[in-house]
């Protein structure tokens, strides 16, 4: 398996590929490959809109990490 | 011959072929743009008497009537184990999740899913007890479907799937297991005849045929299940034109993982096949067992893939409890072929060649969930172990953890675990048919429980469980 940690400022879900799948600032075990990480709503305060990343290669401990931030 | 003679025949041949035209097997409806119902996928929103907390899969494996009555007697034990979840007291079948099965699992997996505690009165005489396999045959000798049969759009399967429909399922369609909130989630797996892939009777496979499963009668999806080798004929479901299909993200990203995740990439280019609709406008679906015959493949995709429905439960932190437990079925079969020196005729080579693959991956299946389990257990404890020794450092920041930690289990029912011997080979020796004798099928329904009692697995899940 493969993690993933995403930042923000505030606690929020996390959507990968279209569907909740976690929480900010947590670890999220997902499967290997290509992913789209973007944040739950509001969907206008945040910035990039959303990543894609190929997950490989990671560890719990050395999560892939992705930082949103905080749009007003 | 007289002119009386020769209208009497021409009339005999109008109704014959009238009668052979008009048979068809049941054609799965296209997907309406306006459609009400609930779509029978896994609803996250749980009974409120089943928690998410704990959450239970039963994976029933393929094997007839033996694997039916193996599957029934581990229900039974469930429900007769009583725990208290939440500070709620309940049986551990009312916690039961997703249900996945092969074959002759399937029967006692969709009887469950649509008449919950009812399968614990009728189920007996409705099905185990009964030789289904004789009135299956009976019904070849009735002079009516002979003629139905000559069609080519009717089949043996169909006769099956009509007496699991009439008789079995009281005629219920997915709609009765897609209603809101019902737990658990049951997936009536076969097999694919084109590529050799697992198809599941779930709306997510539906949506690549954009077809309504709600629509589809149960009973056909048990038939496809169970469609064995040489003895069935297939099932056949149409896959409709594509117009308007959107494809889901997760489709997209893995037709690009060739190098990043092949599994993810060979699910999305197994999926392509069905979006070629004027190449592919049928279906063919065999025994669930030649791609997979202990049914837990649906849950380890669940578990393991991004868009499962367990892994996004985990990963929402909603799971404090994973169980699978597996319910094989497995026999050994007697070896007579090698008795002899000059080489098995067509027949046999040809049955087993279509069937002698079905348990070589059944271990390894078992093996692999084990692993995943292990893996997020090491995960949580190296986190934990980190975060023991950061602690000793004064500011240090604290680690990223999961979710929740997730307390797993794998636990397998299987007759290699009986202790003495000649009770393990007699239950190794039982055949694979629908047609079991009544005492066969009451020592199939006593030794599910004992041997889920006797799995160290399970004794660990219900010790932790009531663990003060």
């Amino acid at each position: 398996m493969e993690y993933l940690l995403v930042h923000f400022p505030r606690s929020r879900r996390v959507l990968i590929d279209d569907e909740f799948n976690g929480r900010t600032e947590e670890v999220i075990e997902l499967e290997a490959g290509r992913h789209m990480v973007s944040l739950g709503p509001p969907y206008d305060n945040y910035t990039p809109d959303q990543y894609t990343i190929i997950l490989k290669d990671t560890s719990e401990l050395e999560p892939r990490e992705v930082s949103f931030e905080l749009q007003s | 011959m007289s002119f009386n003679h020769r209208f009497g025949a021409v009339l005999a041949c109008a109704v014959f072929l009238t009668l052979q035209g008009c048979a068809h097997y049941p054609v799965n409806e296209p997907l309406s743009p306006g459609q009400t119902t609930t779509p029978y996928r896994f609803n996250p929103q749980a009974n409120s008497n089943n928690t998410d907390s704990l959450f239970v899969c039963l994976a029933f494996s393929g094997g007839g009537t033996r694997a039916a009555a193996l599957s029934y007697g581990v229900l039974e034990k469930l429900k007769a184990t009583r725990i208290t979840w939440k500070g709620a007291e309940k049986s551990l079948l009312d916690e039961v999740d997703c249900i996945s099965s092969i074959s002759g699992g399937s029967f006692t997996a969709a009887y469950y899913g649509l008449f919950g505690d009812r399968i614990f009165q009728e189920f007996r005489d409705r099905f185990l007890d009964v030789n289904v396999q004789s009135t299956l045959i009976r019904q070849l000798f009735n002079p009516v479907n002979w003629v139905r049969l000559a069609s080519p759009y009717f089949s043996r399967i169909d006769l099956a799937a009509e007496y699991y429909n009439d008789h079995v399922f009281e005629g219920k369609t997915f709609a009765s297991l897609a209603e809101p909130s019902r737990r658990p989630f049951v997936i009536l797996n076969a097999t694919n005849m084109v590529n050799g892939e697992r198809f599941e009777f779930t709306q997510e496979q539906f949506d690549f045929l954009v077809s309504d499963l709600n629509s589809y009668p149960v009973a056909r999806a048990v038939a496809a299940s169970s469609a064995f080798p040489f003895l069935l004929s297939p099932i056949t479901l149409k896959n409709y034109p594509h117009t308007n299909f959107v494809l889901p993200k997760d489709y997209d990203m893995g037709l690009g993982d060739y190098d990043d995740n092949r599994r993810r990439y060979y699910w999305a280019k197994n999926r392509a096949i069905y979006m070629d609709d004027t190449k592919l406008p049928y279906l063919h679906l065999m025994d669930g067992g030649l791609a997979d015959n202990i049914g837990l493949r649906p849950i380890e995709a669940a578990y393991r893939r991004t868009s499962g429905f367990i892994r996004k439960l985990m990963n929402e932190g909603k799971i404090e409890k994973f169980v699978v437990i597996v319910v094989n079925a497995h026999t050994i079969d007697t070896d007579e072929i090698s008795d002899d020196e000059s080489p098995p005729g067509l027949f046999t080579v040809a049955s087993k060649t279509a069937t002698i693959a079905m348990e070589n991956y059944s271990v390894e299946t078992i093996e692999t969930m084990k692993e995943l389990r292990t893996e997020r257990v090491k995960a949580q404890k190296n986190i934990a172990a980190c975060q023991k020794k950061l602690d000793q450092c004064p500011g240090a920041t604290p680690l990223p953890k999961f979710a929740t930690a997730i307390d797993p289990y794998v636990i397998e029912v299987n007759f290699e675990a009986l202790k003495d011997p000649v009770r393990r080979n007699l239950f190794l020796s039982l055949p694979t048919s629908f047609s079991l004798t009544k005492e066969q099928v009451q020592t199939l329904v006593d030794v599910g429980p004992q041997l889920l009692e006797e799995s160290p697995d399970y004794k660990d899940f219900i010790q932790e469980l009531t663990a003060p």
